[in-house]
């Protein structure tokens, strides 16, 4: 018997993100009214800066450890970033919202350092029962914030949807984890793709299910049709602060995983899912953004976006190349700052016992509350697709990858899309700036650290419209091992 | 011969098994009384077990009894009892459309992972095969590989356990 | 130093934000100081950058930063980078130069306007948007600066857009100027996929340039006609000149800056920057020196009866462009950059000096209802007098060494032919005569002057009229570093020049053998062989014409007033033709707005109302409907999501099978 060998500097960014998620769970006892939880909150984000700085030191070197089960290299190190700084925008945008809501608990930011953590081990495993347990730990963690609010029916029915239809997902997952472990005999993403090389088992029937079961399985978690059903429900109930973590956090892991393993222990089976990653593709844009048309509540609208983006997030995927799949990293990080911020609007925009989720309820703000409702169309703008925002760049390559694999048809109707996708998040525009207001708004509170939220989401969103090759060139350096 | 017929005797445990597992399993889905239910379902989960232990696996056979069979049902034996799930128990089962979609549905999933399965023999060769020492020391191979090998993930359960635990106490406690 | 020339557009950019965001908050004071001092900072850097590029040697001045990659998509990669040469270097130093001296001028001239921040706002903008035009390093950010400065150009117009000439003006130069952006965008892309072609992707000036010997030569003279079209736009030659005449409508420093000094000079810059491309054109540049040429006397003609002082100042902008692009299309690029700058003081300084005389006036722009002005005014009269000899080509003024260095190119270069310098020739002396004419009219004669409006005749303030004053100096020396050779002189602008333009020149030289103009006329064959004694010549001919011409305005205009409205009776029709502008505005509007406006109708009534609206009616009540329908799938039951996963998992799986099992 001989003991692993243990390289905790490998994993130190997740060391520290847990040992903070730890850490606020005890002190939580010591800040027991609720106006001093969000010292909790200041903590966590001591603990995500310390995990981010840790992460950046990394950068550049590859290191395998744990067995080989996980690997701290240029994707990890992209995604750890990319969830560190979502990561870092919930909990600022969370800090008065949960005061607001009465949801401050400690408990609240350790599981969002969890969730985190989580989505970490995503990225960067290279072992299946290490991306499971990730994904699981992300999940779980999510299920908990979703049912945060105990007293709102609606937190709770997303609680238990999500938890309930997850779950199934999650069965799924590992049948297909199961699967391939049958057809190969290993775990490990290397030895699995090499294996199949060898044996050619390309049209082996029970990789072919384990291929449909983890495509329901990741499916489920980056929200694309026809796995995406919860997500109004859920993006509605729980508290706003989660939605946005959920949006970018849980789709952006789910991406993570899903190229990781199909990229580097399915390859071979390109020719088989690009058919149906197209159709999925296709179906996940259109509906997401034809229903998105018809939707009265914002959050409802912005979750049928996500879908949406999801849609477009695969395009890349069916690409496939290199740019294809690095615009898919810039996408994920360019789509975490402008929805978050445009969910952080949503949170500045509602008050104790009124939340304003309604797109009515924008009407007119234009010119009561300039500064919220300029980035507010900044974000809108940006998921439409306009230049010079960043989600237009991320637009730009992802259909730019497409075409040149030759998907015309795959790269129009996502341009269709767009277009059509421009008409609601435009609604939303000229209701706050030529609508005249159906009822005053006022007395909202804006807790400073989501205002510093806000800032640096816009930041971010120009920084990446108008110097996109930096995020870019970081991308393409980051998938150097994947493929 | 001697060895044959212990062939033939774990052939026949197997059926045996097999059969009451299914039948068990039917008779879950189609039962009125939530109880009864839930009493089948520690039935298939014994069964199961044994097929564990036809496979040599005697470890997760005893956590099959322990954590399922004792723990999770006894837990929503519990919750059906406080719920007092009577109005459930009138509405029965009615036909519906979904249901029979549903049901063709499942039908073809099953036929496709038997199919998956059953059609094609499973391939499997990198992973450490079984020995003498893994069958008769079934516990305490799966000690091993999981604080050597398997170290990390069972680190990170750990954690995940913690979550379960933060998650069930916050989603339960008095408002303060 | 040269690290630092991102310096130079990021003042006027600053200068924009500040404005901008806290101008109306900060007041007068603050915009007063920003405005012209963000010029200020940029002028002074682009004087440092110029001495260092000057204290290297010729060959060596040339230097690119970039400041970060801007547009990577697989090979094809554009930055955003900045470039010093001389040509650019030049720019920049009239650029920032005149604008400085404008932006302070503006400080009095605008000083009650209501808008103010506005108007500092746009003008930074402008500044900075032109800085990239120039120095930027490849097409991209070239055509990006390029879009900026038109809609700079469009904001300032339109700046008093509560009147509506001054928004429909807006609107014109907006309109006219898409059809040649449109196509330079076209030449743009033919350059960029025909280079592509030879696989090389890129749109950066150096790259482009140095492979350009890979195009052939339709496909140049395709690339290079396309862009002249975008300068046609832009720099306002026949036929798309006639925005620019509206676009006095705005405040007259925008005027002088940006529709006389350096936007529209854009073009002949852009062509300069492209000589490499144009001399491989032979049919590209005669079609340039002819369109310039042609734009320079009948612009010319026009001036002759226009009554509106900054009516007269267009069209002899337009004419004194016209001069340029016969200098840049005959292949003697330096010639025309070198007009390109004295233009830019002595045409800045004739429209302050009009401004001035607005501000004196009330606002009157009408030159029949001024007069005798010299002894009230007398700053702005004298310079005004001096930006008037200068742009007549009186000797020893810039505009005489710039103008007959254009003119003698015009004949002498191996592009060049006699007839255009004889037209040019002719052109010169019709600017003589009119601008002498404005000069008469507004300062010389009796006054008549509305009465209420004469008691309060005053000079304006220092804060205008010192800009005044050296925009006339440099109108006087502004033309002795090119004076020629055969003056005596080291012509240091042609020298400084030629690192840049003179491959071009080279190059063009080896192009001559095919050259349009040579061939179809044929006439000097011994280009280039002309001696100093007929260069000297040509010289006292065109001084002799300019005279002409000053002597009949001075004819017409002061010794008998009579007389022209005598001709003018008799020559009624030739008059009116003239005098409204040969109806071209007209024509445009019957053949083209008119034209365009019935087939709208009649597409908006047939095609519109029924396929569009029905399409997009339909599309719409589709897409609510789909959206109604899909929207009623989600019930809220967990089990009928699971049972949509399900569904999604049995296709997945029979595709994968069937796949599986039959192929």
């Amino acid at each position: 018997m001989k003991l692993p060998e243990i390289d905790l500097c490998l994993i130190a960014p997740e060391i520290i993100v847990a040992a903070f998620g730890f850490f606020v769970l005890l002190v939580d006892v010591f800040f027991s009214k609720r106006e001093n939880k969000a010292y909790l909150g200041w903590i966590s984000l001591v603990g995500i800066f310390f995990a981010g700085a840790l992460a950046v030191t990394q950068a550049g070197s590859v290191k395998s450890g744990f067995e080989g089960m996980f690997i701290s290299d240029g994707y990890a190190l992209f995604f750890r970033i990319t969830f560190l700084i979502i990561a870092f925008l919930t909990v600022l945008i969370s800090m008065g919202y949960t005061q607001r809501e009465g949801i401050a608990f400690g408990e609240y930011y350790a599981l969002i350092l969890f969730a985190t953590l989580g989505m970490m081990l995503m990225a960067a495993g290279t072992h299946l029962v290490i991306i499971f347990l990730g994904l699981e730990t992300m999940s779980i963690s999510i299920y908990i914030l979703a049912g945060m609010m105990r007293e709102d029916k609606r937190s709770v029915e997303a609680a238990l949807k999500y938890f309930l239809l997850g779950a199934f997902a999650t069965g799924f997952l590992l049948y297909g984890i199961a699967l391939i472990y049958g057809a190969t005999g290993s775990l490990y993403l290397k030895d699995v793709a090499s294996y199949i090389a060898s044996k050619n088992l390309l049209r082996n029937p029970m990789l072919l299910m384990s291929l449909v079961f983890l495509t329901i399985g990741f499916g489920f978690k980056i929200a694309s049709v026809p796995f995406h059903m919860w997500t109004p429900d859920v993006y509605e109930g729980a508290p706003t602060s989660i939605t946005a973590f959920m949006a970018t956090g849980v789709k952006a892991a789910g991406f993570s995983a899903l190229v990781r393993v199909f990229f580097s222990a399915l390859p071979g089976f390109r020719p088989d899912w690009t058919s149906i990653m197209w159709l999925i593709a296709v179906a996940t844009m259109t509906v997401g953004n034809i229903v998105a048309i018809s939707q009265s509540n914002i959050k409802r609208m912005l979750a049928y976006s996500s879908i949406a983006h999801a849609g477009y997030i695969l395009v890349a995927f069916v690409a496939g190349n290199d740019l294809g799949v690095s615009g898919i990293l810039f996408y994920l990080m360019a789509y975490a700052f402008m929805n978050i911020g445009a969910f952080t609007c949503v949170i500045l925009l509602g008050k104790k016992g009124e939340e304003n989720t309604l797109i009515r309820d924008y009407a007119g703000i234009g010119f009561k509350y300039p500064l919220l409702s300029a980035a507010m169309t900044i974000f809108l703008l940006s998921m439409a697709g306009i230049p010079p925002l960043g989600g237009f760049m991320a637009k730009f390559y992802v259909f730019s990858a497409a075409v040149k694999e030759k998907f015309y048809w795959l790269a129009i109707l996502g341009v269709l899309n767009s277009a059509v996708s421009v008409y609601y998040y435009l609604r939303v525009t000229v209701l706050m700036y030529f609508r005249e207001p159906e009822r005053e708004i006022t007395g909202l509170q804006f807790s400073p650290a989501a205002v510093a939220a806000l800032v640096l989401a816009v930041i971010g969103t120009l920084y990446m419209g108008i110097f996109p090759s930096n995020v870019l060139s970081f991308a393409q350096k980051s998938i150097a091992g994947l493929m | 011969m001697a060895e044959n017929i212990g062939t033939l005797f774990q052939w026949l445990i197997f059926l045996g098994v097999a059969f009451i597992s299914i039948l068990a399993s039917l008779l879950l889905v189609t039962r009125k009384n939530p109880i009864h239910s839930a009493l089948f379902l520690v039935l298939n989960f014994l069964c199961v077990a044994v097929l564990y232990i036809l496979l040599y696996s005697q470890f997760i056979a005893i956590i099959q009894v322990v954590v399922y069979a004792g723990a999770i049902v006894m837990l929503i034996v519990f919750v059906i009892m406080l719920l007092d799930l009577e109005v459930e128990l009138r509405s029965g089962l009615k036909f519906s459309y979904t249901k029979l979609i549903g049901g063709f549905l499942a039908l073809f999933f099953f036929l496709g992972i038997f199919y998956a399965v059953v059609a094609k023999s499973p391939t499997g060769k990198i992973g450490s095969s079984y020995t003498s020492e893994n069958i008769t020391n079934n516990v305490k191979a799966v000690g091993e590989v999981l604080f050597t090998q398997y170290l990390f993930p069972f680190e990170i359960v750990s954690i995940l356990l913690v979550v379960a635990m933060v998650g069930a106490v916050i989603l339960s406690k008095k408002r303060a | 130093m040269f690290e630092y020339v991102w310096l130079i557009p990021l003042f006027p950019a600053i200068g924009f934000v500040l404005n901008g965001f806290l101008g109306r908050r900060l007041g007068k004071g603050f915009v007063s100081w920003v405005g012209p001092s963000a010029i200020g900072l940029s002028f002074l850097t682009a004087i440092f950058i110029f001495f260092e590029l000057i204290g290297r040697p010729p060959a060596e001045r040339h230097f690119e930063k970039v400041i970060f990659d801007w547009v990577v998509s697989g090979n094809f990669r554009t930055v955003i980078g900045y470039q010093i040469d001389p040509l650019s270097i030049l720019m920049a130093l009239v650029v920032t130069g005149v604008s400085f001296f404008i932006h302070i001028y503006s400080v009095g001239y605008m000083h009650d306007d209501p808008g103010y921040p506005r108007y500092f706002t746009y003008l930074n903008l402008f500044v900075f948007m032109m800085l990239n035009l120039i120095l930027a390093n490849n097409f991209l950010l070239m055509f990006v600066g390029w879009e900026g400065v038109g809609l700079c150009s469009y904001l300032l117009i339109g700046f008093w857009f509560e009147k509506d000439s001054a928004s429909n003006a807006g609107k014109k130069a907006f309109v006219v100027n898409r059809v040649g952006d449109f196509g330079f965008i076209l030449g743009m892309f033919l350059l960029f996929t025909s280079l592509g072609k030879h696989g090389i992707w890129t749109l950066d000036f150096t790259e482009v340039f140095a492979n350009a010997n890979k195009l052939d030569p339709a496909t140049v003279t395709t690339i290079t006609i396309l862009l002249f079209i975008g300068a046609c736009g832009k720099s306002a030659q026949i036929p798309l000149y006639v925005w620019l005449p509206d676009a006095m409508e705005g405040p007259t420093p925008v005027s002088s800056l940006i529709h006389a000094a350096t936007m529209v000079t854009a073009g002949v810059y852009m062509v300069a920057r492209c000589n490499v491309l144009y001399s491989m054109a032979p049919v590209s540049m005669a079609i340039v020196a002819i369109v310039g040429v042609a734009t320079a006397i009948y612009t010319a003609s026009i001036g002759f009866c226009q009554t509106d002082i900054k009516k007269v100042l267009a069209y002899s902008t337009i004419s004194q462009l016209g001069y340029m692009f016969l200098g840049v299309g005959v292949g003697a690029y330096s010639a025309g950059i070198f007009h390109l700058m004295t233009h830019a003081f002595f045409k800045g300084l004739l429209f302050l000096g009009a401004g001035s005389v607005m501000h004196a006036l009330s606002g009157e722009l009408d030159m029949r209802k001024m007069g005798a002005l010299r002894k009230k005014i007398p700053i702005t009269f004298w310079t005004f007098f001096i930006a008037t000899l200068a742009i007549a080509g009186i000797p020893g003024l810039s505009g005489f060494f710039s103008k007959d260095e254009i003119l003698w190119q015009a004949f002498s270069s191996s592009h060049g032919h006699f007839l255009l310098w004889l037209v040019a020739a002719v052109a010169a002396g019709m600017t003589a005569f009119y601008m002498f004419r404005a000069l008469f009219m507004t300062f010389f004669g009796q006054s008549r002057v509305d009465p209420h409006v004469a008691h309060h005749i005053h000079e304006s303030p220092k804060i205008m009229t010192v800009p005044l004053m050296i925009l006339a100096f440099l109108s006087i020396v502004g033309g002795y570093v090119g004076v020629p050779h055969v003056l005596g002189g080291a012509n240091h602008v042609h020298e400084f020049l030629a690192p840049v333009v003179g491959g071009g020149a080279e190059l063009g030289k080896a192009h001559a053998g095919i050259s349009l103009l040579s061939q179809a006329w044929a006439s000097s064959g011994e280009a280039g062989g002309h001696s100093a004694a007929l260069e000297l010549l040509m010289m006292v001919i065109s001084v002799v014409i300019a005279l002409i011409g000053i002597g009949i305005a001075y004819l017409f205009y002061i010794k008998n007033p009579a007389l022209p409205k005598l001709l003018a009776e008799r020559w009624r029709g030739l008059y009116r033709l003239v005098y409204n502008k040969y109806y071209v505005d007209e024509l445009y509007e019957i053949l083209f707005i008119n034209s365009l406006k019935s087939l709208g109708t009649g597409l908006w009534r047939g095609f519109d109302d029924f396929v569009i609206d029905g399409t997009v009616n339909g599309i719409a009540y589709l897409i609510g409907w789909l959206s109604g329908s899909i929207r009623r799938v989600q019930t809220g039951l967990v089990q009928n999501y699971a049972f949509a996963m399900i569904l999604g998992g049995v296709i997945i799986a029979g595709y994968y099978l069937i796949r599986g099992i039959f192929y």
